[in-house]
């Protein structure tokens, strides 16, 4: 017991192991048979994929490991394809509005029990030492959420959102299991809506930035070139050409700063969450700074797009690493948790979310 | 052969180090679990790069093992078959290969290959499906956009007369006179060969034999002869799927912005073959394009809000621009 004690307040950080050229292999062979197969082989490459970045986040040593099954993988995405096409088929091309509306409809009203498979789906397909992660979060407090909150904040114009989101997260991380082990947030609502400030403020104070250096750069320039040199250059440029330039230029600086807010977002969020979680009162910890991983999402996206796409493997890596090793968690005990066994379930929620790109944010 | 491993039970989330011992009566043996089961029981993971590989035991025991290849020259010696995937992966000419095929199917799909692609399946597609979904298009348009044309008799009749002319007998080219006051001065074609023609383009008309209204249901039925609306369905599903597969979560900004640009280009080209095939009837019909050119110098001015000219904005309309059909109809009026 001595010693249990003594490591307690240990903090240990999560490693990731992964690395860039091994992945790009995985990545690229992945899309490669996906082309060949004619997309079938697509559940094959999402399980390859997670397997790879799970067995790869290390804590205390051990790895995790991601368990789905690709064939209830391939079903799932079957049937949510479906669906998406039938929608787009009498929509786009037959103009019959009343089925359109009628999938759109059904859609929305799974949407909470969808959203509730998709989490458990993530949870029970993960496991740490051959333990895997549960979720007993109910559907009905699922459509109670949804429904409360939609009505919520449309009275509100959104400004109750940073209570909706701890709301969520409470739904989501106090349902959540290791084994016999329970999870749970206390993230204060005060301080969601300190976060909803901090990036509204300092994503203005960004822009308000780069425009101003931009116009410095841009007087700069003007009181350079003499008055001569500028009008020849407007009768010999054409000035649809001129005003093409600035238009590509504005993109230049737009997407970046696009991708730097996602990852600047996502900084402080995953600290928010972090720093309020605790499972068996043994806490996590984030230690990322948001600017940082801002400027690694901007960098990234910029590396993807300059290389074609190729980098991507490099970037996704790159993410994923400075995220896990900027976070930490201290137990008192790796070997305390019990196991409620292995349990499989419908993938059409987690096909769903993951066709929709909806960020449940786990 | 011995391998070192982690043991979890599958109970609890304990951490035992163990030696596994595989023997040549293709038995695995772990002797502080007192575990000596058959090969055959236990389940070996497919290799991934370089992560632990997992050993499935009955009973719900899973052992890790950092020694890969110890474990590929185990599967090879007892003869067990396992996902080649890591071998593909793991050799450098056939990564290499494919890059280059994931480059090259995307270079082809985005330029020739979804051409290539939709006109296949639209060839393949038979006429009776294309009939049945464009009844009900025609029917949900007459719904919701559609009116009766108020067109007079004597109009109706010189314009049907140069239809006719147009569909040489065909039966599958039909002309619908509506009304459409939300959708304005247009003419659009099914692809069953139904060319629904607005009183509102009527209107614009400069000419009193209607012979650019000719021109224009000429370009329609361009549009009817290269199965345009069928094809530009089909890329546009297909580019939609590649640029979203490929992206994988870069989100809409990076997967919308391609799409609309491919689309405007396609339908530019579709115009572009719609024009065509309306200068060659005319021709056949022994009418100057000059009145197509006409018609739309009248529509130019009726949108010129709109239109955008500088090549921004030529790059990025779904149309070819205006200025630039006027000047191609002048040209072949000659």
């Amino acid at each position: 017991m001595e010693q249990l004690d003594r490591e307690e307040s240990e903090f240990k950080y999560f490693e990731f192991r992964g690395n860039a050229s091994e992945y790009f292999r995985i990545w690229i062979v992945n899309i490669a048979l996906t082309i060949l197969t004619l997309g079938i082989y697509s559940a094959w490459a999402k399980v390859r994929t997670n397997r790879y970045m799970y067995a790869n986040t290390y804590l205390n040593g051990s790895n995790f490991e991601y368990n789905a099954d690709p064939i209830r993988i391939l079903i799932g995405r079957i049937i949510v394809v479906s669906f998406y096409g039938l929608f787009v088929l009498f929509s786009q091309y037959l103009y019959k509005f009343e089925i359109a509306g009628g999938i759109a409809l059904l859609a929305f009203i799974l949407m909470p029990w969808l959203m509730r498979q998709a989490v458990s789906f993530k949870l029970r397909n993960t496991s740490y030492r051959n333990v895997p992660f549960r979720f007993e979060g109910k559907v009905s407090s699922f459509y109670g959420f949804f429904i409360l909150h939609t009505i919520l904040n449309i009275i509100t114009f959104m400004l109750i959102f940073p209570y909706s989101y701890v709301k969520f997260k409470k739904l989501i991380i106090n349902n959540a299991h290791y084994g016999d082990g329970d999870f749970e947030f206390n993230g204060k609502i005060g301080d969601a809506y300190a976060i909803y400030i901090q990036i509204f403020v300092w994503s203005t104070l960004f822009v308000m930035g780069v425009v101003a250096s931009f116009g410095i750069l841009g007087t700069m320039i003007g009181s350079i070139v003499d008055e001569e040199l500028l009008t020849t250059l407007k009768e010999t440029v054409n000035p649809e050409v001129i005003s093409m330039l600035v238009g590509v230029g504005v993109l230049f600086i737009y997407i970046p700063f696009i991708f730097w807010n996602k990852g600047f977002i996502d900084g402080y969020f995953s600290n928010f969450v972090r720093e309020n979680t605790t499972l068996n009162s043994s806490p996590l910890k984030g230690e990322l700074r948001p600017f940082k991983l801002g400027v690694i999402a901007a960098t990234n996206a910029l590396a993807m797009f300059l290389s074609l796409g190729l980098l991507y493997p490099w970037a996704k890596i790159r993410y994923l690493k400075y995220k896990a090793e900027h976070t930490a968690f201290a137990c008192s005990d790796y070997d305390q948790f019990e196991s409620h066994g292995y349990v499989t379930g419908s993938t059409v929620g987690e096909e769903m979310i993951d066709f929709f790109d909806i960020d449940i944010g786990l | 052969m011995l391998v070192e491993a982690f043991l979890y039970d599958g109970k609890s989330s304990k951490e035992h180090e163990v030696i596994i011992d595989f023997t040549f009566g293709r038995r695995v043996k772990i002797a502080s679990h007192n575990i000596d089961v058959a090969l055959e029981e236990i389940e070996i993971e497919s290799r991934l790069g370089n992560t632990p590989r997992v050993l499935e035991f009955p009973n719900g025991i899973r052992c890790k093992t950092q020694e890969n290849d110890k474990i590929d020259q185990l599967l090879l010696d007892f003869n067990i078959n396992k996902s080649k995937t890591h071998k593909i992966e793991s050799s450098l000419a056939l990564t290499l290969g494919s890059v280059l095929l994931t480059i090259g199917f995307v270079w082809f799909m985005l330029t020739g290959g979804a051409n290539y692609t939709a006109n296949f399946l639209a060839n393949i597609l038979p006429q009776t499906t294309l009939d049945k979904m464009s009844r009900v298009t025609l029917e949900q348009l007459e719904e919701h956009m559609l009116k009766p044309s108020k067109l007079t008799k004597r109009q109706k009749g010189i314009i049907q007369a140069h239809f006719d002319k147009l569909a040489d007998g065909d039966k599958c080219y039909k002309l619908h006179f509506r009304s459409a006051p939300q959708i304005g001065a247009n003419a659009f074609a099914l692809p069953s060969g139904d060319i629904v023609l607005t009183d509102q383009l009527v209107a614009l008309s400069r000419d009193n034999d209607f012979r650019d209204i000719l021109g224009v249901l000429a370009h329609e039925k361009g549009h009817v002869v290269h199965k345009h609306s069928l094809r530009m369905a089909i890329k546009t599903g297909l580019a939609s799927v590649i640029i979203g597969y490929i992206t994988g979560d870069i989100s809409v900004v990076a997967s919308t912005i391609p799409t609309v640009l491919i689309n405007s280009s396609y339908s530019r080209d579709f115009e572009h073959e719609a024009d065509e095939n309306a200068v060659k009837e005319m021709k056949r019909l022994g009418v100057s394009t000059i009145y197509m050119a006409n018609l739309f110098e009248a529509l130019e001015k009726k949108s010129k809000s709109k239109e955008s000219n500088s090549s921004l904005g030529s790059l990025l309309a779904s149309h070819p621009l205006t200025s630039e059909r006027i000047e191609y109809f002048k040209r072949h009026a000659n």
